[in-house]
């Protein structure tokens, strides 16, 4: 559900740059996100479209950077990237793991526009 | 052309919850975010903490619902001002919500503000509201498998209260588990095992809280 309010601030994001950097079309914006950070693509993708219409972003393809989630494991010392998390080192099997990255909230990184 | 942006799409929220901050620090007011999935038990945790504090500190409650005041009806029993904020269908309260509500209060008579988030592990852990402390429950018929699937909510909170602890030999829930992924996602996280139903463990919690308000209104 909170996709719909993240299209909304994205548009809100672009109509501020766009009154600022005067332009007058978007094409493309490129997101990002950690995997973990509970934001479904398929329904932002959605909320978007139909939030953009009639905007100066209508039609414009939203590209993703998904950051994988990553564990720091204390008996390896070392960071690993992990498909989905579960408090366990995938390889030495050892608990003794903590949580560094995947949980990142949604920024705005690039904008195509013309 | 391509412009480069790197903002957090949130960002419009942060700063609304930063002039929310702003004017609770102003009135010393201290402010908690109550989170938790349906059912865990939050308002039953407010209840308690209102009937424990309520002597020593002036409280005061805003209550975010999709709907209805069932909840606002049970606080306000308890002669304490609150604020029910019906989310007309959005899964969680946002800064705005808050600054909107805040008007209904006098600050300056408030020490403590507790504001019960809506039912979700999911989007609630996003939004800022300018709080001190963000706190999460975690009810035992819901299951340890909990930190593993929501790992944001346990990052964002200072602590956890693994309420329900008194269904614990009715229920399939691994207390070893939950902390240890719990505390494998957020190594800070106090966490305080507590029966909101029969007061068990609700010290710990207590205490905690009266000292987080004492030294910040210091």
């Amino acid at each position: 559900m909170h996709e719909l309010y993240l299209a909304e601030s994205i548009l809100d994001i672009v109509k501020e740059y766009a009154a600022r950097q005067k332009f007058k079309k978007v094409n493309s914006l490129l997101l990002s996100f950690g995997r973990l950070s509970c934001i479904e693509q398929k329904s932002l993708q959605f909320a978007f479209a139909v939030q953009a219409r009639e905007t100066l972003a209508q039609n414009a393809a939203l590209h993703f950077k998904i950051i994988p989630p990553v564990i720091h494991c204390f008996s390896c010392d070392k960071d690993l990237e992990v498909d989905t998390y579960a408090a366990i080192c995938p390889q030495c099997k050892g608990e003794e793991v903590i949580l560094v990255g995947g949980t990142e909230e949604l920024q705005i990184l690039e904008m195509d526009v013309d | 052309m391509k412009v480069t942006v790197v903002k957090n799409v949130l960002d419009a929220n942060d700063r609304i919850a930063a002039e929310n901050r702003a004017l609770f620090d102003k009135n010393n007011v201290y402010v908690i975010n109550l989170m938790s999935s349906p059912g865990a038990g939050k308002t039953t945790l407010v209840e308690r903490t209102i009937l424990a504090l309520k002597d020593k500190y002036r409280i005061g409650v805003i209550e975010g619902d999709i709907q209805d005041t069932y909840d606002a009806d049970r606080v306000a029993a308890l002669g304490i001002p609150v604020v029910q904020i019906n989310t007309g269908g959005a899964c969680h309260i946002d800064g705005n919500m808050i600054r909107e509500a805040l008007p209904t209060f006098d600050l300056t008579k408030i020490d403590l503000l507790i504001c019960e988030n809506v039912g979700n592990l999911v989007c609630p852990a996003e939004f800022k509201i300018g709080e001190n402390a963000k706190i999460m429950l975690l009810s035992t018929p819901e299951g340890a498998d909990k930190p593993a699937k929501y790992p944001l909510m346990f990052q964002e909170s200072a602590v956890m209260l693994i309420n329900k602890v008194d269904l614990l030999p009715y229920v399939d829930f691994d207390l070893v588990k939950a902390r240890h992924d719990a505390l494998s996602i957020n190594k800070n996280l106090q966490i305080f095992e507590v029966s909101c139903k029969t007061g068990v463990g609700l010290d710990g919690w207590i205490s905690w809280l009266t000292d987080r308000i004492n030294a910040f209104q210091k």
